[in-house]
């Protein structure tokens, strides 16, 4: 459990608190509370699906929209999970997937179907901060950043959130020098990180702009990251919302690259 | 007399008029301090002029910016630029500049963003078997030969970047650098050397800076120290020849004051009405000093000729202002006229330069006639006691001249018809000279040959595709389907899918719907009903009914889509078409668009098998490719090249030189290329980028100029007829200006010069200052023909006096502007070379051909005087 992946990307997937931080007594530790924001924005349910719909807004206010279904499995809580997406929007890559197998403490495994080319082609795992689809959401965002690739202080406490600062623990690897995460107390989500580029000035937000309770879990409904460079958004509002339903561990294989699983159905 | 009484007034209150003018020019030169620099050309559209305000557009739609491009250059390793320590200092330099901002103005920064260098690129690459990765192509500086040659190999082996960010021969690595403001490219090229500074370059590296915005702002910075350079010295030279000429030191100061205050008076004015100090009014100063000069000259001249005989100053300058107030007025007037025009062109910064040289001309007028009395009354009457014209004393540079003049009168009065047909001979060859002009300009060629922006300049675009940037952007117009055109488009597109194989059943019974809703009326009614109806079968459908049917509805968003041009393969096609025509056929060294980007991902995804470097076949296989493309670290890089709406694209071209008259013929090549190969839809083209912004001031400018000329030609003849009140001396007086024009503009054309900003402006020049001549050297002629009742007797009278003030001002002017050859900014020095050249041609040519055609028309020029 030690090792997991952290909340960076604030609902990007459907993201849910698993646990509720009712009952803690004294101040946790920072590493409790990264833990336990990792769980709650990452493990929801031991599986689930979503709707997604992206809206891509560049620096001239011009948008773009996908659509999309995403499927998630955790193999163990806090650990090895599966993630499925398949494309809807735009019409033209309908049929689209992408597939990751992300593990803990080693690369993650990811795959991109393309229907129309009839390709499936693995991706390297090299780097993790590529734009998601052309998206603002990175990669890193999908499958979580590992917990233990950054160093964690508690700056501050408010009345309703604690405030982490992250650092890279392997600084030449990534374009940030730190970003700081709000941690909602009551239900341990993710609300907020911001983003500091190598001369300190913030570049990167992300927010989580509406949370639901969804079959007991608190689930971040709508979410949005700014680039502050160039002035675009991407906002990802997510829409039939299912935990528990029990999704097989074949789904998540190459051979239902070329034919989706019937859950995708809307 | 009116003239005579503020000649009189000066004459009588000369310290009251000299501290009023102090004062004046003291106050107006103090507005100088607001001074606001622009130095950029494409200030010389207006700005709503369309050009710019769609290159403006293009810009900000395809998120562009310029360029200051940095080379790196390794001659000297054997792996040319692929060294450790070369690359390193490539990452270094990125890292230096990639942050750089104004300090005093954070907007004014690098466009960390667009920047193309090894660590802000991205490379997509094989990844092991079946994998392929997006990895910055340099994230940090390589530590040994086998990393650099994986650098090597992938920047060698993608389209985008060999050529721009790799040259071919890899000797040499481009760092691309976008600034938000041109105006801070000089900043950075000037922060970049002193980094560079600091490097043992002992492995043979070599850096070279250059680029439009670098060569634009750093061309304003260098104009300011050359202004206070040239200006001064030029001073200095007229001030010397003077002392040649009239050995005075006390009486030449005058006209130096004259010119002073009419410069000083006049820049001030410029920037006091909030004009900017622009390329073109930067030379206002050397334009107005040696018109200002020419009357204090006459002044001079005759003021020494009569001071010996009269005895008394106050009367002497009577005399002399009363004769000569006409004809400088005159000169004065038709002068500014000539600049005036200038007003006429369209061209916001020739229009300032032109209306300001003018106010300076009447300014220097007002001076003189007020100042150069009042001057001559405050010296004290002893100091002029050694004064004046003594032929006998006046050395033998002027017994020189004397004695040639006398010659040259002789001649014209012997020789009249051969000096005149040797005139039509120069006509008609200058005819043929003009005929060979080709009009060109390039701001990187205002600086000199081994000016370190023009050396750069030759050597990055030896090694890259090109560092001049021009942008070819079409737009598609894809006409709107009523209701029965949608039925048509939706009827095959089922066709389409039966094609696809999608199960013949569902495509059947889609065909019904829509042979249901076929008189639904409306486009967006149709639309609304197919989504309604196929939707449910969908939602109704088994698994395998259920895929069908979502081919089927994801036609409603094909349909939507389908103005998304530039994903069609055949108009890929086409792009791909027209770049290679462009690269095979003109001097485009390179050209980039969605094209490259599509093959390229293309071949990646097919194991960078080089059979797949081509575009797809279907318009959801280039979509593949294009969303493929943006699971890199830039996805929106891909918006330099198209718009997200897929309708507009841009070609970004890369020109080796930057001669508007290369830029002319790419777009000459590009046209010729839409007119022999039609595109598959409508597409519109269109040009921007700074390469192009020059051809299209530059047109403006050479017809503007064509019209100020021949306008202000017109005015002046008709200022001509009035004075001399006949129509025929006013046509003898333009026609000295006529055949120096002539002859300046096809020695222009035949010595292969180019047509350029500076010489445009010429025209003007050589109007205004080859008129004064003519209408001194013409009134002297009716005032002596009068005198003496034969032009015979005349010509000897005329080539003393009257042929010497022609002379030395001819002389004090073109020797005066000689230090402007040793500028280093090539605009100085055409306006030195032009300016002696005018002075001198035009001083010829009034006294060789107006006395010529005064000899050979004498019984009917002077048939009125006779009477």
């Amino acid at each position: 459990m030690k090792k997991s992946l952290l909340f960076v990307a604030i609902g990007l997937l459907f993201l849910a608190g698993a646990l509720s931080a009712g009952k803690v007594e004294a101040a946790p530790s920072v590493e409790e509370i990264v833990d336990k924001a990792n769980l709650a924005a990452y493990y929801a349910g031991d599986d689930g699906r979503s709707d997604v719909r992206m809206t891509i807004t560049d620096g001239q206010g011009r948008t773009r929209n996908r659509e999309f279904v995403i499927l998630r499995k955790d193999i163990k809580d806090g650990g090895e999970q599966r993630f499925y997406v398949y494309f809807e929007k735009p019409g033209d890559v309908r049929k689209m997937v992408f597939m990751v197998h992300k593990f803990i403490g080693r690369d993650d495994d990811r795959w991109m179907y393309l229907a129309k080319l009839d390709l499936v082609k693995r991706i390297a795992a090299s780097d993790k901060r590529t734009s998601f689809v052309g998206s603002h959401f990175f990669y890193e965002d999908v499958s979580g950043r590992g917990v233990d690739e950054d160093r964690h202080e508690l700056i501050e406490e408010t009345d309703s959130h604690y405030v982490v600062k992250n650092t890279p623990k392997l600084p030449g690897e990534v374009e940030f020098s730190s970003y700081t995460v709000w941690i909602d107390k009551e239900t341990f989500l993710p609300t907020k990180a911001e983003y500091l580029d190598k001369e300190a000035r913030p570049y990167r937000e992300v927010e989580a702009l509406e949370t639901e309770t969804i079959q007991g879990l608190p689930t971040v409904t709508k979410s949005q990251v700014r680039d502050l460079r160039s002035g675009g958004d991407t906002v990802s509002e997510f829409k039939n919302i299912k935990y528990d339903i029990g999704l097989e561990e074949d789904i998540f294989t190459e051979r239902y690259l070329r034919r989706p699983p019937r859950v995708v159905r809307r | 007399m009116k003239i005579n009484s503020i000649i009189g007034f000066s004459i009588r209150n000369p310290k009251t008029v000299t501290a009023a003018l102090v004062v004046c020019t003291l106050l107006l030169a103090s507005l100088m301090v607001k001074v606001r620099v622009d130095t950029d050309p494409e200030n010389m559209l207006r700005e709503d002029e369309p050009v710019r305000v769609f290159h403006n557009q293009v810009k900000e739609e395809f998120d562009l910016h310029d360029f200051v491009v940095l080379g790196v250059v390794n001659e000297q390793d054997p792996a040319g630029i692929f060294n450790v320590e070369s690359l390193t200092r490539v990452h270094e330099l990125t890292e230096f500049v990639r942050n750089m901002h104004a300090e005093d103005d954070p907007d004014k920064r690098v466009v960390s963003r667009n920047m193309i260098a090894p660590g802000t690129v991205d490379a997509i690459e094989q990844a092991g078997l079946g994998q392929v990765s997006f990895d910055w192509l340099m994230k940090s500086p390589p530590t040994d030969a086998e990393e650099v040659e994986r650098i090597r190999q992938l920047a060698m082996n993608n389209p985008l970047l060999k050529g721009t960010l790799v040259s071919e021969d890899e000797r040499a690595m481009g760092i691309y650098i976008p600034v938000s403001e041109k105006d801070f490219a000089a900043e950075v090229r000037l922060r970049l050397l002193g980094k560079i500074e600091t490097y043992d370059k002992s492995n043979g590296d070599q850096f070279y800076i250059t680029g439009l915005p670098v060569a634009e702002d750093t061309f304003g910075k260098e104009m300011f120290v050359q202004m206070a350079v040239s200006a001064p010295l030029a001073m200095l030279a007229i001030f010397l020849l003077m002392l040649v000429f009239f050995r005075q030191v006390k009486m030449i100061i005058s006209p130096m004051i004259v010119a002073m205050m009419s410069v000083l008076c006049t820049m001030g004015l410029l920037i006091g009405t909030g004009n900017t100090l622009h390329i073109m009014s930067s030379m206002i100063p050397i334009f107005l000093m040696p018109i200002a000069v020419v009357d204090s000259i006459h002044i001079l001249s005759e003021f020494f000729d009569n001071y010996r005989t009269i005895g008394d100053r106050r009367k002497t300058l009577e005399h002399v202002m009363g004769h000569l107030f006409m004809p400088m007025l005159y000169t004065s007037l038709t002068s500014a006229a000539g600049f005036a025009s200038l007003a006429l062109t369209p061209i916001p910064p020739v229009q300032a330069f032109g209306i300001f040289v003018a106010i300076g001309i009447m300014l220097a007028w007002l001076f003189t006639i007020v100042f150069v009395p009042a001057y001559i009354m405050l010296l004290k009457e002893e100091s002029l006691a050694g004064f004046g014209v003594s032929k006998t004393t006046s050395g033998t540079i002027h017994r020189g001249l004397s004695a040639f003049l006398k010659w040259i009168g002789a001649f014209t009065y012997r020789r009249a018809k051969f000096i005149l047909i040797m005139t039509l001979a120069v006509l008609v060859a200058a005819g043929y000279g003009i005929g060979m002009i080709r009009v060109n300009d390039n701001p990187v060629k205002w600086f000199s040959k081994d000016h370190s922006i023009r050396v750069a300049d030759r050597v990055l675009n030896s090694h890259f595709g090109g560092t001049y940037e021009a942008y070819l952007v079409l737009d598609s117009e894809i006409e709107e389907l009523d209701g029965a055109g949608a039925v048509d488009w939706f009827g095959q597109g089922l066709d389409r899918l039966t094609d696809e194989g999608v199960d013949q059943q569902v495509v059947d019974r889609a065909r019904d719907v829509l042979a249901g809703e076929s008189g639904a009326g409306s486009t967006a009614t149709l639309l609304e009903n197919l989504r309604t109806v196929w939707e449910d079968e969908m939602f109704a459908a088994d698994d395998a009914g259920y895929e069908s049917w979502g081919d089927v509805v994801n036609l409603l968003d094909r349909f939507s889509n389908r103005a998304q041009v530039f994903k069609r393969p055949e108009v890929l096609e086409y792009l791909r078409g027209l770049e290679e025509h462009l690269v095979e056929n003109s001097e485009v060294g390179k050209s980039n668009s969605v094209v490259d980007v599509v093959r390229k991902v293309y071949q990646e995804l097919y194991e960078g098998n080089e059979e797949y470097y081509r575009i797809p076949d279907s318009i959801g296989g280039v979509a593949e490719t294009l969303i493929t493309f943006q699971n890199s670290h830039k996805p929106e890089d891909l918006w330099h090249f198209v718009t997200p709406d897929y309708r507009k694209a841009n070609l970004w071209i890369q020109l080796r030189e930057g001669d508007n008259q290369v830029m002319q013929e790419v777009i000459d090549t590009v046209d010729r290329y839409f007119a022999a190969n039609p595109p598959p839809v409508t597409l519109n083209h269109q040009w921007a980028g700074l390469t192009y912004l020059n051809v299209a001031w530059q047109d403006k400018m050479v017809f503007g100029m064509r019209d100020a000329f021949l306008g202000s030609f017109v005015i002046v003849f008709l200022m001509m007829t009035v004075l001399f009140r006949s129509p025929v001396w006013g046509l003898l007086a333009m026609v000295p200006l006529s055949v120096t024009i002539a002859f300046i503009y096809g020695l222009i054309g035949f010595i292969g010069k180019d047509y350029d900003m500076p010489v445009a402006i010429l025209s003007s020049l050589t109007l205004g200052l080859a008129v004064d001549f003519a209408i001194h050297f013409l009134e002297r002629s009716r005032a002596t023909y009068r005198k003496t009742g034969s032009w015979k007797a005349a010509v000897g009278e005329m080539f003393e006096e009257p042929a010497r003030a022609i002379s030395r001002n001819v002389i004090v002017i073109a020797v005066g502007f000689t230090p402007l050859l040793a500028a280093p900014l090539v605009p100085y020095q055409t306006v030195g070379i032009f300016l002696a050249s005018i002075m001198a041609i035009s001083g010829f040519a009034t006294i060789l051909i107006l006395p010529s055609l005064l000899t050979v028309f004498e019984s009917s020029v002077f048939r009125k005087l006779k009477q």
